[in-house]
Order: structure tokens, then C-alpha cells, then sequence
């Protein structure tokens, strides 16, 4: 027994309205000559696309979002790694660590790490008294502090799709191999890491996306001398008033995050398909 | 031999270990420092705070314009969470269980503003407003929420129905109950907690989006995070930390309270 | 799209929302919205105009800071229902407001405070309720001899602790015009202004967004030295934050800040209360006392206390002492200039 596909249609047809057709008309809007509105043209994309600058924060965007994944994947693998194999009593409190900053507002996750990595924060306290540096370092508006910062704020997104990969890892595989003689490194590459290769493609998805798009932690821990995509869009389109400029440069960055994430749901299919086999 | 494998699995479980304290501490301490701040009499967000005290706390008593919008914030979280459910359940009902290309297809473009820049649709939608001349308004507001917070119901909801057992709800069926009362006593009971932790999510994440208010608000539709990041960039008022801490703890609270009645970490995975 | 059937489905979703969600549609009700400046301005307009209004008209209303630029973008991308009641603004976008008709006249003759103004803040377009003053901020606990010059921002011993703000606000403009000017240019050439910054690169340690950011950046320890606007740090200092403003001696660079109110405003008349409010004489004293330092403009109060002692006694010394920029000439490059700016410095 099933419901019919005709119970999706009011979320089907909500989604047409006013998911689909807005972005229809962003590409409506972006194929305008300029701000008038009134011939249609290519020129908007063909501005973004031979700016050096304007590539230049396509380009940056697109690699602060690899950082940010390298970095959520170091560290958040073996979390996702301990909760597999550490103690039971262990889970819940790693589950609550893991969970608290997923629902805690972005904006108060960016503002600890203006305090964090302030002059008067933190870092620079300990440093300070541990005798390292003699003069406050500079760390917020810096592109090192935007990466550590988005990693914790994204850290969740990809240590939970890692902890349903492990989890349904066979322990047994492991003590096979280790009765085979593999030591514990090759037996966490070659069995441990390609077994959860799809949890693997679905968390850096999920960072990935979420990383490049993350406006406030960009801005506020960036400050004004870094520019990434969502501000480029939102100064366009709001201080500058140019409409079908900012409608270009969203197409642009949806395209690339588009391709992006196929390309991680392709890999994803694969690595499923092998880890099944 | 065997000495050298003991050291080397030694090696790895140091490197296991020690990457994930590090990021376990990485996840705990922003938290951590922001509650610290917050209690802290003096008016930099200096680390440690030179003296303690509830000042902060207290200002929040007169601060009308944060106060405001998180009363809007709530009211646009609760109507976007509403809407979602409604929207979202019978869909996720209907999808869950079709194997049919169609299904697919609606599951992906149901799914699509998890990995889409929100931002992108934000704009999109303050287009599409204001060329069919709807101005910028809480209805507005809750419609581009309801986009990208409905997804999380959804993805709860489908999960619970695919364990649903159907061979209950065929029985019940054989047994002449209509369905429509089959689904009120037994496939809703079943599937509640699902639907309860989606919900809490979108409620949540519409609670604390910014892409999409950043184009959809004005300042009689003030929204609670966009309020306090402009705060945050503008005067950097120590209040702030005291708001952080106020939704740390409700976040916790709530959090917990969802795990005992919906079982919130099992359906995030 | 047709009109009706845009009329028949805007009509159609209202009806529908008000019918599911009628607490909604009752937040809808119209408050009377002031873009006021970021930081001191806003608090000091929350602090001291906003009860006034209040205690005037029994009304609510709420701030929403902005910078001027914002404002006026806010305001043209939707003339026929404008998301904001009351405007402020510096002379540049000012001239851009008015230019563009984004301003109702002031009703001069309903006005029971308009004929006390000092003659510059006189303006039938919207009057100016307070004068603004940009000098030099700096922190006197990391920096032990006090500034004089613009031209100490490019000693050596600044290396990345000069703040800034981007050219979006009138500190940034006027702050680069003047370096210009220093380098032998001009409002209509800062080619030269531009290369100066470009040289400055090495100190600043930030490019603030706007003048409000700008101060939090003193009190976070962040910059130590930089252009700021005398208002913006008084009130962090009166909490303690260790700040200093001085005058260096190519002059400050003062301007008149003006309110308006914006055309097809719903709330015009709470509007003319609002600014009727901010030109009264009591909340101009109380602005310009302690911990707010606002320059008045209302003939009636008089010049005392700090600001008497740092910037001057009257108008007629202020205009005396002051730099006073050409912003219509300024206004014909600005956003190639922020545009510029962006590409080149931030």
C-alpha cells in the first residue's frame, strides 16, 4: 500500500511558484542589457566572465571552499571515527558536540570567533602569556581565520553523514584484516576509508555548498578587504542597485555550485557501487 | 615485528585521537567562549573578561529594537515551520514509498535548496516579488523560508515512512478501516517523531536564516539574526554576547527536550 | 504580466495568508521607520530622540541604520511604497537624494523649530539637525605621541594598525579627497589621493565597512590609528575605551548632516514629528552633552562643554576652522571612485 503521487502536487506547485520561477525569472533578469530592463543581451555574462577581477572572486570563492572541506574532513573524520569506536557512554555527549553548533544560530557560531581571534581574544592572551609573540598577531580579517572559522561553523555538515558511513562499516572487516597482518595505517586506507567513501563525498557536498555560500561568517570574520561571491552578489544588488548584473553573477555561482555538487553525486553513486560490490 | 606493528597502531590511535579531541574542542569552545563573554562588566569582548557581572543580561531588558525582532523572528519561524509540515508531509508521504521516475524527480528538486546558494535564491525571490508588485512583507518572508526549510521535513518524514512496517497498515486496511482512518490512528502515531525533529529543524533553521531575509526583509519585518549581525558589524554592543547566550541555552534546551520525544540524532544521519 | 491578473493574484495570496496566519498580518501594521547612521548615531538617537518621539506622538517606530548610499538605493528600488519613512543623510548623497525626487519639502511653515536653526542648517528640502566633524582617532594607550598630521598614518611605526573605511561612507570619500589635496589634487582629481592609499596598504589593518565598524575596531584593539568622525568614538570613550580625537593641522573636515522626509511615505506626519523631535532644543542640548558630543544646529542651544573645548565655540568658528568640501563635484565621480576602491584597496 502507497499514497498517490498526487498528494506531493500543493508542495509541487508551491515549489513551481515560487522556487522555479523566481530562479526563472534571475535568469531573465540576468540576460538584460543593463539596468533599464529594456533589450535583452548577453553583455552581463560576458562582463562577469572577462573581468579579471570579477573571475578573481569566482576563483577565491570557489577555493576557500575546497580549504574549508580539507579542513572539515581532517578533523571531522576521526570525530566521526572516535564516535564509532569509542566508549557507549561516550555517544551521547559527542552527539550533543556535534549537534549544538548545527542548531545554534551562524551568527552567534561567526561572533565567537571575532572573539576568538581578536586582538584582545583568545589566541593572543595565550600567546601573550606564554611569552610566543611580544605583539597581538593579526588573525581575524584574514583568509586562514575565514577557513578555520567556517570549518567549525560547517564541521557538523560533514561529521554526521561520517558517522552513518562508519557505523555500518563491519568491525569484523577490520579484525580480518589486522589477523592478515595489515598494520593499523593500511587497514584504515584501504579498508576503512573506501568503505565510507560515500559518507565521505556526502559531507564534503554538504561543506562545500555550505561553505561557499556563507555569507555572514565570510563577512564579519573577513572583514571589508576580502571579497567572496554572496557579498559580490548582495553589494550589486543592494547598494548598487545594478539588478541584472547581480542576477549574472548568481547564474554564474549557481552553475559552478551546480557543477560542483555533480560532480560529487556522480563520485558518490561510484563509490557506492564499489563499496556495495 | 609484532613490536613494530604495536607501535605503529600505537601511532594511529595517537593520530585518531588526538585530530579528534582537537576538533571535539574545536566544536565545544566558541560556544564556551561566547557564555564566558557574555557575563563580563566591561564593554569589550575582551578574553578573559576583566570582572563578572549580569549587566549585560539585564540590558537586554530595554532593548526594544532586538526585542522586536526576535518577536518577528519567532512569528515568521513559527508560520514557515506550520506551512512546512503541512506542505511537507503529505508530499513526503507520497514520494517515500514510489519507486517511479516522477518520485525521483520531485524528491531532487524538493531536496535542491539544501546544496543550492541560498543567497542566489534570496535575490531570485525579491525579483520575482517585485515583478508581480507583491511588496516585501512577512507573507513574503515565510514563503522564501518555507522553500528552504522545507526540505528538512521532508527528509525526516520520508525517512520514518520507509521504516514504517506495511504489512500493519495493509491489515488494517483488509480489515475495512478507511484510509484516511488508518492513517490518523496508525501510519501518523509511526511516523509523529519523524515529522516532530524535521519540524524542529525548519523551525531552526528559519529561526536563524539570513540569504533569504537579507533580500525578503525591511525594517518593519526585522529579523533577529540579520539584527544582530548588523549590530555585530556596526557597534559591536556587548549585548549581543548576552543575546548569543540567551539562544545558546534555549537551543540546548530545546535540543535535548527533542531527543527525548523525537529522537533528534538518530533522524540527522 | 497584465496588471489585473497581477492585481488578482496579489489579492489572492494576501487573502490567503491573512486567512492562515492572521497575527501576521496584524505585525503588518505600519511603524514609522528611520534610517539613522551606524554606531554612535544610532545610540544616540535610540537613547535620546527615539523616547522624545514617543513621549510626542505615543507612536512606535524603529531604526534602521544604514549608510546614506543604502538608504537611497533602498528607497529608489521601490518609490511607489518606500520601506523607509525618514532619511539621513551627509551633503553628497543628500545632493543625490533631492536630485533624484526622493524627498518631500520640508513643511517649513508647520514647523515650530525650523526658523531657530542657524541659517546653513535652513534647508527647505530637510533641514540639518546636527554638523559632523572628521579628524584623526586614535588609541593613546598603544600610540604615546599624539598624531598631528594626516601624513603620520605612513610612518613606518603604524605597520598594520591604520583602519579605514571603504568610500561608501563620507568619512572615506572626504578622508580621501583631503589626502588628494595633500598630494596636490583636487574633488574632481584624487588620482593622487588613490596612489596614497595605494602606498598606505602596509599599515592598514583594516578596511571597515562603515564609520561604526570603524569604532568597534578601536575597542576590539584591532586598529590603533586612523580617520574617524568625532561623534562616533565619544561615546565609546565614555565607557572607558581608550580613544583620542585630534585635529590635524591640514584642518578637519567638517559637513552638515540633513534629515528628510521620503516621498510617498504612508507616515509623513509622524515623520515631520520625528524631525520636528530631532530640531527640538532639548533634545539637541541633551545630544550635545555628554556621552553624545553632537554638534547642534538649533541657534538656541548654545556651543559648550567638550565640544567648545576640541572643536569650536559657534557655527561661525567651526566654519572658520573647518575644511568644507565640494560635493557636487565630488558627487559626479563617486561611484566610479567606490568602484575604484573596491578593485584597487579592499
Amino acid at each position: 500500500m502507497s499514497y498517490e503521487l498526487k498528494l506531493a502536487a500543493p508542495l509541487a506547485a508551491f515549489f513551481g511558484l515560487f522556487f522555479i520561477l523566481p530562479l526563472l525569472i534571475l535568469l531573465y533578469v540576468s540576460l538584460q542589457a543593463d539596468t533599464a530592463m529594456t533589450s535583452m543581451a548577453v553583455s552581463q555574462f560576458t562582463r562577469f566572465l572577462f573581468d579579471p577581477f570579477s573571475l578573481s572572486v569566482l576563483a577565491h570563492t570557489l577555493f576557500l571552499g575546497v580549504e574549508v572541506t580539507a579542513l572539515c574532513l581532517i578533523l571531522g573524520f576521526p570525530l566521526a571515527w572516535a564516535y564509532v569506536r569509542g566508549p557507549a557512554w561516550a555517544q551521547p555527549i559527542l552527539i550533543v558536540v556535534v549537534l549544538l553548533p548545527l542548531l545554534t544560530s551562524v551568527v552567534v557560531r561567526t561572533f565567537a570567533w571575532i572573539v576568538i581571534l581578536g586582538r584582545q581574544g583568545i589566541v593572543n592572551s595565550a600567546l601573550l602569556s606564554l611569552g610566543l609573540t611580544d605583539t597581538p598577531l593579526r588573525l581575524l580579517y584574514t583568509e586562514g581565520g575565514v577557513v578555520v572559522a567556517l570549518a567549525q561553523v560547517q564541521m557538523p555538515l560533514m561529521v554526521l553523514p561520517l558517522i552513518t558511513a562508519l557505523s555500518r562499516i563491519d568491525r569484523n572487516l577490520d579484525d580480518a584484516s589486522a589477523a592478515l597482518g595489515a598494520g593499523a595505517w593500511r587497514g584504515f586506507w584501504r579498508v576503512t576509508v573506501p568503505l565510507s567513501l560515500p559518507g565521505i563525498l556526502a559531507g564534503c557536498m554538504l561543506t562545500y555548498a555550505a561553505a561557499i555560500t556563507a555569507f555572514i561568517t565570510q563577512s564579519l570574520v573577513g572583514g571589508g578587504q576580502m571579497l567572496f561571491m554572496p557579498m559580490y552578489i548582495y553589494q550589486q544588488a543592494t547598494a548598487l542597485q545594478n539588478w541584472p548584473f547581480a542576477a549574472a553573477i548568481s547564474i554564474v555561482f549557481l552553475a559552478a555550485v551546480l557543477a560542483v555538487v555533480s560532480v560529487f553525486n556522480v563520485l558518490g553513486r561510484l563509490s557506492k557501487a564499489h563499496a556495495e560490490a | 615485528m609484532h613490536r613494530q606493528e604495536g607501535l605503529e597502531a600505537l601511532g594511529f590511535r595517537i593520530v585518531m585521537w588526538g585530530l579528534a579531541a582537537l576538533s571535539f574542542v574545536l566544536l565545544l569552545a566558541p560556544s564556551l567562549v561566547v557564555v564566558v563573554v557574555s557575563f563580563t562588566s566591561g564593554y569589550s569582548l575582551k578574553f578573559p573578561p576583566p570582572g563578572y557581572s549580569f549587566r549585560w543580561y539585564v540590558s537586554l531588558l530595554d532593548a526594544w529594537q532586538l526585542q522586536f525582532a526576535a518577536g518577528n523572528s519567532l512569528e515568521i519561524a513559527a508560520a514557515t515551520t506550520a506551512l512546512s509540515v503541512l506542505l511537507g508531509v503529505p508530499a513526503a508521504l507520497a514520494i517515500a514509498r514510489s519507486p517511479t521516475a516522477r518520485a525521483r524527480a520531485l524528491d531532487s528538486l524538493f531536496m535542491s535548496p539544501l546544496v543550492l546558494p541560498a543567497l542566489s535564491f534570496g535575490l531570485a525571490s525579491l525579483m520575482f516579488f517585485s515583478l508581480i508588485g507583491l511588496p516585501v512583507s512577512p507573507l513574503t518572508l515565510v514563503i522564501g523560508h518555507v522553500v528552504v526549510c522545507v526540505p528538512y521535513v521532508m527528509r525526516t518524514t520520508i525517512a520514518s515512512v520507509a521504516q514504517l512496517e506495511f504489512s500493519l497498515l495493509e491489515s488494517s486496511a483488509s480489515l475495512g478501516a478507511s484510509r484516511w482512518y488508518t492513517f490518523r490512528r496508525i501510519t501518523l502515531p509511526l511516523i509523529r517523531p519523524g515529522i516532530l525533529a524535521g519540524a524542529f529543524i525548519a523551525f531552526m533553521s528559519s529561526f536563524d536564516n539570513v540569504p533569504v531575509s537579507l533580500f525578503l526583509r525591511d525594517a518593519r519585518t526585522d529579523m533577529l539574526p540579520i539584527r544582530m549581525w548588523q549590530d555585530l558589524e556596526g557597534k559591536l554592543d556587548v549585548s549581543i554576547a548576552a543575546v548569543s547566550g540567551v539562544m545558546i541555552v534555549v537551543t540546548l534546551s530545546l535540543m535535548i527536550l527533542m531527543e527525548r520525544v523525537a529522537g533528534l540524532s538518530r533522524r540527522l544521519r | 504580466m497584465k496588471p489585473t491578473r497581477r492585481g488578482l493574484m496579489t489579492g489572492a495570496l494576501t487573502l490567503a495568508a491573512m486567512q492562515t496566519f492572521p497575527r501576521l498580518s496584524h505585525a503588518q501594521a505600519r511603524r514609522l521607520v528611520f534610517a539613522t547612521f551606524t554606531g554612535s548615531w544610532e545610540e544616540a538617537h535610540k537613547d535620546v530622540l527615539v523616547p522624545a518621539f514617543r513621549k510626542a506622538t505615543n507612536a512606535e517606530m524603529v531604526l534602521d541604520p544604514m549608510l546614506s548610499v543604502d538608504q537611497i538605493a533602498k528607497v529608489k528600488a521601490s518609490m511607489s511604497n518606500p520601506p523607509i519613512d525618514v532619511m539621513l543623510h551627509d551633503p553628497g548623497p543628500a545632493l543625490v537624494a533631492i536630485d533624484q525626487g526622493l524627498v518631500e519639502s520640508y513643511p517649513v511653515a508647520d514647523s515650530k523649530h525650523y526658523a531657530d536653526l542657524i541659517s546653513e542648517a535652513q534647508v527647505a528640502t530637510g533641514p540639518a539637525p546636527f554638523f559632523q566633524v572628521v579628524g584623526m582617532t586614535y588609541n593613546p594607550d598603544k600610540v604615546k605621541t599624539p598624531p598631528s598630521s594626516w601624513k603620520d598614518l605612513w610612518k613606518p611605526e603604524f605597520k598594520s594598525r591604520v583602519g579605514i573605511t571603504n568610500l561608501n561612507s563620507t568619512l572615506g570619500t572626504g578622508f580621501l579627497v583631503e589626502i588628494a589635496r595633500m598630494h596636490g589634487g583636487s574633488e574632481s582629481n584624487v588620482d593622487a589621493g588613490f596612489q596614497a592609499i595605494k602606498d598606505l596598504k602596509p599599515n592598514i589593518a583594516a578596511v571597515a565597512a562603515n564609520p561604526g565598524q570603524l569604532a568597534t575596531l578601536y575597542q576590539q584593539g584591532q586598529v590603533d590609528i586612523g580617520p574617524g568622525n568625532f561623534n562616533a568614538i565619544q561615546i565609546l570613550k565614555a565607557r572607558g575605551v581608550p580613544v583620542e580625537f585630534v585635529i590635524p593641522k591640514e584642518g578637519a573636515i567638517a559637513f552638515k548632516t540633513t534629515i528628510h522626509i521620503v516621498k510617498n511615505s504612508p507616515n509623513k506626519e509622524l515623520a515631520f514629528k520625528l524631525i520636528e523631535a530631532a530640531l527640538s532644543p532639548e533634545v539637541q542640548e541633551k545630544l550635545m552633552n555628554s556621552p553624545y558630543l553632537i554638534v547642534p544646529t538649533n541657534a538656541k542651544v548654545k556651543m559648550t562643554g567638550e565640544i567648545a573645548k576640541v572643536l569650536a565655540g559657534s557655527v561661525e568658528e567651526l566654519k572658520k576652522k573647518f575644511v568644507f568640501q565640494d560635493w557636487k563635484t565630488i558627487n559626479t565621480q563617486r561611484s566610479a571612485w567606490i568602484e575604484r576602491f573596491n578593485r584597487e584597496i579592499a
